[in-house]
């Protein structure tokens, strides 16, 4: 599509202060309003500042300067370490909200370029536009600054340099001739060059020849040159992020029915599942956007455990999400455009490791998702072994969907042909014992649980555990756990809380769990 | 009772395992009463002679009750084999463990060793070997990065394991064990029996061991931490990387008897085992290389020759009686220490450097002997410095004495190599420098072994100014403004603390020879250090001097190389050929100028303590000059003697001698002592000597108190020391106050004492570089710019210094500069009456290389007359081209720094191929623009910073004047000459910051283009102003003038303000871009969130240069 100059308009917004207004926001980590705050991240080995609050900037620390340094100016200050992800998501975020004055919107560094050619009108103006849009963002604590411009270049650089002009068609090289070079983001070395010649403004770079640029400047200078001034023109890439894999069904007329939305999900689930197997791959993440008629879009998504390809898995999966929705998926006059996208897709090959029984594997996995697409993923639990002496913690509880494709980093040791080493049943909380035993280490004699009494009759240990000394502000005692059989020949373990005479005089005694 | 001998004992040279010191191993071991005990090391001896000096030193004190000693080093293999500790039963056994581990060393990276089975059957002569088999139950093996190796390749598969020992007992018949250890690890018993039935079926003895980590139970956090740092995980993560529970320290006979009462033969095991070993450290000797002495010539008699034939040629007019006398004693004494082979070692040293025209000066004890002085490795005159010899070659120690030998920078890689060429790479290396836990370190490995972010590392670590502390303290804690109560930085400070002082790695000594006769690698293990074609031995210089083995130290001096390259600017015009023996002595305008503290490039006397000392000490002879070197150290100020010393000096103060009460001695018992330098001790050996004399210390306990003092972190020993010291003075009549002084001075002197002799050695190097600075300053300033980076000042201040001595300076340029700074005019100086005109070299300016500057030169047979003609005859690249234009160097064909750069851009990235030679003229020649803004001369002075680190068009600070001077500030000249009292203000370019010894003061040199001004900074002030004093490159100051009556001038800072950003006011790019049209509200100031900047606008003036 070719677009006559001059007719596009893009207004630029610049968020200076992006991530210490990201962490201003967030609520996790309040930090006081009266703190400076910085941003870092470890550039050639130090850590230096990447991003400042407004009083930051204001006690003199520079963007790029060393931790250390800035530190040693201002002992107070608040830092936190950078996150571009959280960053870029949060500008996602942004751009989303902004899909409201156009669709068109493409990211930038730092900011957004937005093509509001023919809509500043449903705004009131440009004027009104800018000035809604930006206060908009200030309530919402962010620092932006915005222009307009008949380029996105230039309307990028007045956002940074001259924030709040708006450019008539056509005057653009006017607007931003006292711009300092570095308004056109070129490489530091040519905008150092240009300072060192003395052409300090675009318009005095603009006022050179371009036979005396062109002879010393590579091409891209001069067109960055020429975009910002409005000689040349750059369509802006509007932001899409796309899915790994998507496909989408128009309907003629919009589907209101069950059955038919269920036919368009499971015909769409078949072509995504045919790419998916040229592939080799399957889905963790799907999602169905259904677009409603008059507008609305409402998106549905789910989880699995293992990648998958089935296309009636998939189906059963949605259905129980349907199912289990507070606010029914409401057609309205229906829908006339079904889209799935596979957010998530992963070989299909990784799953089946390290367990025999393959099938059967798979039906656990199948349930899980079951439950955890109708219950919620924090609600289908797995044990996880951990790694760690401590016997209590040596196993957590984790969403059983997200623990699967984890790697099983820890498996608990037992060695072969040798009875095991912890208790089939650990008890929550260990119960005090009567114990007879000999100092300062000897195994029990008999003990005392619940009121019985109870012989030992074999007895292997002691292990000694200490307890994890750097959790704790006083010392928790050694633990000396020993496996026992009593004369019945049931199994128990129990422990002796403290070394004697190291720890303390006269230990106690606990049961901690029951062998099979 | 049954003896119980450990025979696995980690200490913590094995790095991030052992997590104790040697010493407290070799005291705990002898507090529980082990017959002996066995280092085993892994794959290292390292530790061995620090444990066998403790039992020495133990066995000294407490006569009979220490251990005894075994030698030995755990194998780890890199395949699935267990551990293997090797233990040699006689000194042959001893070197053939030494050339194993060797082998392993020389085969793996540095500091690695990888070790097969293999190695260990070529070498197993003589070797005891004790297999210590793996546990299921232990963490997955270290080394192997943690967790990445399954545990299949545990053995202890009864096959597997019985195999091993069936195979090494073939190998090393009757001299195989199998370890067995009782570790609280639940299936004790049960491997016990297991591991006897293995014992029985190989027929391979069963042996107690405790598999030890550290001395006692407490240090198992310790033991955990380091764990942690080795294997890069959090405590919270490290799960079963720990050890479940304390149990492996050091454990009592009884103790060890009742866990093995099932098994009492292992116990008795280890006395049998311990009672096969014969080999001792004692039975290492050493032997002189013999390449140094001809043949059939004794090496006493050759030492005779060489050192009368010097000495004719020291006084080519007839040897003094004196210097006779004292060179016979000399040499009587020499033969009588067996020594005559060491001095020859260093004079064949010397010798090298003397044919290949490298400057070199000895220092250390016994280096400024007459001997020495007349086989050429001192040029400090005997007859000018009375120093006794038979101080530093003490009869007791039966060690060879110290020498350093300084060479020069540039070229000391030239001696090392010639010395691998003579004593070939078997029997020459390097010694160790053992690399130490030091607060920075400790606290941001420990912190991250705590989980601490990096951020709360990073500034607890930058809190602590100056590394050499010992102790993080507290008040180092909240500069960084940490809570220290918080518990989790108060715990990690804790045991950052602890750890400070571990060793953690071995690293080259940068030039500690270890020459021998026999092959080195049957005295020590060998390995590669980072450099190519580099080996160093495992011990390091305390451990060597233990041993009494020899070392030459081969050091680089950057002050020899400036004056070696002043000597030959020199001979250039005069013809006079100088060296360090011939410069003239006792020149009185030397003196004066180093009076006046006119001493900026001086060797040593430079710094601003130095600075200080020489207007209030007034130097007027040489030997004035080595105390000058030694006052202002450490030891010294710390003992309070520099003032005392100088009231004396100035007759404020009479001399005496502090002196015992009658009955316990001669009043005058420290006039031999103290009396060359006023009744206070000043130098080292001076305050030992006291420990002698007046605290009745033994020649050995003085020794012992030195080596105290030196090693890191003897807290206990030292404590007993002071006792000694001070009780044994007071006791004697002294005054207490002087018997603390005297060791708060040993305490200060530390690891860096100052000994009399080095000193004289210095003193020689400051006279000279002082001679040439006060006569030649241009070939000084040159010689001094050309052997950069060294020394205190920057090259702008050694410029502007010049130049304030009558030199005129050039700027670089294409037609006039070399590589190398030179000096053009009168080759007859003295006739023209005034400095030859120094010119700038390329090297000043920054990252353009050398090669660049030899492409000019070369290409320059007649002058360049345009860019385009330099280009092409020189055929530099763009980045070159832009490099020289940026720093102007194009002034001599009319272009300044911006016309020369906009040309340079117009000609093609690439050298020009010579076929488009007359097309790229042309081309050139056509352009017709407007011309250029011109450049400001405040801008250009900055581009100049930028680009050289200094100007001579101006100074940043002239373009200033006029907005400074509106707030009432002085330039730095006129505090200079301020009255003392007065309150002022005055604003400069920070220097240097320097913060000395513990005392919290800053110390801030500021410069504008007067001069300098000297700023103090008290603790209380910098608390406040802590961001201005720490951050600035442009300080404002105000506070009150401080003379002394020797008229230094301090000014006492009382508020400092960072004023940084009025530099940008120098550049023309100062300018606010003009709002439009838009009738939005004005956003936040966007300054401070600028655009991405260039590199080198940000560095508008170079960095000042922190000293700590």
């Amino acid at each position: 599509m070719v677009r006559i100059l001059g007719q596009r308009r893009i207004l630029a917004l610049w968020l200076p202060r992006l991530p210490t207004d990201r962490i201003r926001r967030g609520k996790a980590n309040a930090v006081g309003p009266e703190t400076p705050l910085v941003v870092v991240a470890k550039i050639d080995n130090a850590l230096r500042l990447v991003a400042l609050d407004e009083r930051a900037s204001r006690l003199s620390l520079k963007k790029g300067q060393p931790l250390a340094d800035a530190r040693a100016m201002v002992p107070e200050l608040s830092v936190i370490e950078s996150d571009p992800k959280a960053d870029a998501k949060l500008l996602e975020a942004v751009a989303d909200w902004c899909d409201r004055f156009t669709p068109f919107v493409a990211l930038d560094e730092d900011g957004l370029l937005l093509d509001i050619t023919g809509a500043s009108h449903l705004f009131g103006g440009e004027k009104t536009m800018l000035l809604k849009i930006t206060s908009l963002m200030a309530k919402q604590h962010f620092a932006v600054q915005g222009a307009i411009a008949g380029s996105a270049m230039a309307a990028r650089a007045l956002a940074r340099h001259a924030p709040g002009t708006i450019v008539a068609p056509g005057k653009e090289a006017v607007a931003i001739a006292p711009l300092p070079v570095a308004a056109l983001a070129l490489d530091p070395d040519i905008a150092h060059a240009f300072r060192r010649a003395g052409l300090k403004t675009i318009g005095q770079v603009a006022s050179r020849g371009r036979a005396e640029l062109g002879a010393r400047f590579v091409r891209a200078t001069l067109d960055r040159l020429d975009l910002a001034l409005g000689r040349g023109e750059r369509p802006i890439s509007p932001r899409r992020k796309l899915p790994d894999l998507m496909v989408e069904h128009r309907f003629a007329e919009p589907v209101i029915t069950e059955d038919a939305i269920s036919a368009a999900l499971l015909a769409l689930m078949h072509s995504l599942a045919r790419v998916l197997e040229e592939r080799g791959q399957g889905v963790r993440r799907l999602a169905a956007v259904f677009f409603r008629a008059d507008g609305l879009r409402r998106e549905l998504t789910v989880d699995t455990a293992r990648p998958t390809r089935d296309a009636k898995i998939l189906l059963r999966l949605f259905r129980e999400r349907l199912d289990a929705l507070t606010d029914p998926l409401d057609p309205g006059f229906g829908f006339d455009l079904i889209r799935l996208e596979a957010r998530d897709t992963e070989r299909e090959e990784q799953v089946a490791q390290g367990f025999a029984d393959d099938r059967s594997e798979k039906e656990i996995a199948f349930l899980i998702d079951r439950l955890a697409a109708r219950f919620g993923v924090n609600r289908v639990l797995r044990f996880l072994p951990q790694d760690t002496h401590i016997p209590e913690a040596a196993a957590v509880a984790v969403p059983a969907q997200r623990s699967l494709p984890a790697r099983m980093s820890f498996a608990p040791k037992q060695e072969k042909k040798e009875p095991p080493r912890r208790p089939l049943r650990l008890f929550d909380h260990p119960e005090p014992i009567e114990v007879l035993a000999e100092v300062p280490d000897g195994p029990p004699r008999q003990f005392r649980w619940r009121r019985a009494l109870h012989a030992v009759t074999r007895a292997e240990g002691p292990e000694r555990i200490a307890m994890e000394w750097w959790k704790h502000a006083t010392p928790k005692p050694t633990r000396d756990y020993y496996r026992v059989e009593d004369e019945k020949g049931a199994r128990f373990w129990l422990y002796r809380d403290g070394l004697f005479e190291r720890e303390t005089i006269k230990p106690r005694w606990y049961i901690h769990g029951l062998f099979a | 009772m049954s003896a119980y001998a450990e025979l696995a004992i980690t200490t913590n040279f094995s790095f991030l395992r052992g997590a104790s010191r040697p010493d407290e191993i070799a005291s705990e071991a002898t507090r529980l009463g082990l017959s002996a005990i066995g280092i085993a090391d892994r794959n290292s001896l390292a530790g061995v002679v620090r444990v066998w000096d403790s039992l020495r030193q133990i066995a000294r004190q407490d006569e009979g009750n220490a251990p005894r000693f075994l030698v030995g080093s755990r194998l780890v293999f890199s395949g699935g084999t267990p551990d293997i500790l090797a233990y040699p039963r006689d000194r042959k056994a001893y070197g053939n463990l030494c050339r194993l581990l060797t082998a392993g060393k020389l085969r793996a990276e540095k500091g690695g060793c990888i070790l097969s089975f293999d190695d260990l059957a070529q070498w197993q002569e003589g070797l005891l070997f004790i297999v210590v088999p793996s546990l299921k139950t232990d963490p997955p093996t270290p080394g192997t990065s943690h967790r990445k190796r399954g545990r299949k390749d545990k053995v202890e598969a009864h096959a597997d394991l019985k195999a091993l020992l069936v195979s090494l007992a073939t190998l090393a018949p009757g001299r195989v064990w199998l370890a067995a250890s009782m570790l609280h690890k639940g299936d004790d018993r049960h491997r016990l029996k297991k591991l006897s039935r293995i014992s029985r079926e190989a027929s391979v003895p069963l042996i107690a061991i405790n598999d030890v980590l550290y001395h006692v139970a407490e240090r198992r956090p310790l033991q955990d931490v380091v764990t942690c740092i080795r294997e890069h995980v959090t405590l919270d993560t490290a799960g079963t990387l720990l050890e479940a529970n304390a149990e492996r320290h050091l454990k009592s006979p009884e103790e060890m008897a009742r866990l093995f009462r099932s098994a009492p033969d292992a116990i008795e095991e280890t006395q049998r085992f311990s009672s096969r070993i014969a080999f001792s450290l004692d039975q290492l000797r050493y032997n002189y290389p013999s390449e140094p002495v001809p043949a059939g010539k004794t090496p006493h008699q050759h030492l005779v020759d060489l050192t009368w034939e010097g000495a004719a040629r020291r006084f080519r007019y007839g040897i003094p009686k004196k210097v006779r006398e004292t060179i016979e004693k000399e040499l009587a004494l020499i033969a009588a220490l067996d020594l005559p082979h060491y001095f020859l070692t260093v004079h064949d040293i010397v010798r090298i450097a003397g044919e290949k025209k490298i400057l070199c000066q000895g220092r250390g004890s016994a280096a400024n002997s007459a001997v020495c002085y007349a086989l050429g490795i001192t040029a400090v005159d005997p007859t000018q410095i009375d120093l006794l010899f038979e101080r530093f070659v003490s009869q007791e120690r039966k060690e060879p004495p110290d020498i350093d030998v300084d060479f020069e920078h540039e070229r000391r890689e030239e001696i090392i190599q010639d010395i691998y060429r003579r004593y070939g790479h078997d029997r020459a290396a390097l010694t160790a420098t053992v690399i130490c836990y030091r607060p920075r370190s400790a606290i941001r490995e420990v912190g991250k072994a705590f989980g601490l972010t990096e951020d709360v590392t990073a500034a607890l670590a930058s809190g602590v100014w100056g590394s050499w502390g010992s102790e993080l303290k507290d008040k180092e804690v909240r500069a960084g403004k940490f809570d220290p109560e918080n518990a989790l930085v108060a715990r990690a400070i804790a045991f950052a603390n602890e750890l400070m002082g571990f060793p953690r790695h071995l690293s080259q000594h940068p030039g500690g020879f270890v020459l021998t006769q026999d092959r080195l690698d049957t005295i020590v293990p060998v390995g590669p250090a980072a450099m190519e074609d580099r080996w160093f031995i495992e011990w390091d210089k305390d451990d060597i001097d233990a041993l009494g083995m020899m070392k030459v130290d081969v050091l680089a001096l950057g002050m020899l190389t400036c004056i070696r390259k002043a000597f030959a600017l020199i001979g250039d015009v005069d013809g006079k050929p100088l060296d360090l023996a011939r410069v003239p002595r006792e020149d009185p305008e030397v003196y004066d100028m180093l009076c006046k503290a006119d001493a900026i490039g001086v060797f040593q006397v430079e710094s601003r303590a130095q600075m200080n000392m020489l207007p209030r000490l007034k130097p007027k002879t040489f030997y004035d000059l080595v105390i000058e070197v030694a006052i202002v150290r450490p030891g010294p100020i710390q003992g309070d003697m520099v003032h005392p010393y100088l009231r004396r000096r100035s007759g404020q103060e009479t001399i005496e001698f502090p002196s015992p009460s009658p009955m316990h001695g001669p009043a005058d018992e420290l006039k031999a002592v103290l009396g060359k330098t006023l009744g206070v001790p000043l130098f080292q050996e001076q305050a030992m000597k006291l420990a002698i004399v007046a605290a009745r210390f033994t020649p050995d306990e003085a020794n012992g108190l030195r080596r105290a003092m030196a090693t890191f972190r003897n807290v206990g020993t030292i404590d007993s020391f002071r006792e000694k010291m001070v009780e044994g003075m007071v006791e004697r009549g002294y005054e207490r106050d002087f018997a603390e002084r005297c060791f708060h001075q040993i305490e200060g002197f530390g690891s860096y004492g100052f000994p009399e002799s080095h000193a004289a050695s210095f003193a020689h190097l400051v006279y000279i570089s002082a001679w040439i600075k006060c006569h030649y300053p241009a070939e000084f300033a040159c010689a001094l710019l050309n052997s950069q980076p060294m020394g205190f000042y920057a090259p702008a201040e050694i410029v502007r210094d010049a130049r304030e001595h009558g030199v005129e300076v050039r700027a670089p340029d294409i037609n006039h500069s070399d590589w190398d700074n030179t000096l053009e005019g009168a080759k007859i100086y003295k006739d023209a009456g005034f400095p030859r005109a120094l010119r700038l070299g390329f090297r000043q300016i920054d990252s353009l290389g050398q090669s660049a500057a030899i492409a000019i030169v070369a290409a320059r047979d007649q002058p360049f007359t345009s860019i385009a003609d330099f280009a092409r005859r020189t055929s530099l690249g763009r980045p070159a081209l832009i490099l020289l234009a940026e720093a102007d160097c194009f002034g001599s064909i009319g272009l300044d720094r911006r016309e020369a750069l906009w040309q340079v851009r117009r000609l093609s990235g690439k050298a020009p191929l010579p076929l488009f030679d007359a097309q790229n003229q042309s081309e050139l020649a056509e352009e017709e623009t407007a011309p250029l803004p011109v450049m400001p001369e405040s801008e250009q002075v900055l581009a100049d910073y930028q680009t050289l680190r200094l100007s001579l068009k101006g100074y940043p600070m002239q373009y200033l004047r006029a907005l400074f001077s509106r707030e009432g500030a002085k330039s730095c000249a006129e505090i200079q000459n301020g009255k003392d009292g007065e309150h002022a203000r005055t604003a400069g370019v920070v220097l240097v910051r320097q913060m000395p010894g513990t005392a919290g003061v800053v110390f801030v040199t500021l410069s504008d283009e007067t001069g300098i001004a000297n700023v103090v900074v008290w603790p209380r002030v910098l608390e406040r102003f802590r961001g201005a004093v720490m951050g600035s490159r442009l300080l404002f100051v105000e506070g009150k003038i401080q003379r002394s009556p020797e008229g230094i001038v301090h000014l006492v800072s009382e508020r400092l303000v960072d004023r940084t950003h009025e530099l940008e006011r120098l550049s023309e790019d100062g300018f606010s871009p003009r709002i439009h049209e838009g009738d939005i509200p004005p956003p936040p100031d966007p300054r401070g969130a600028p655009a991405h900047r260039h590199p080198r606008d940000v560095r508008i003036l170079p960095k000042s240069r922190d000293f700590h």
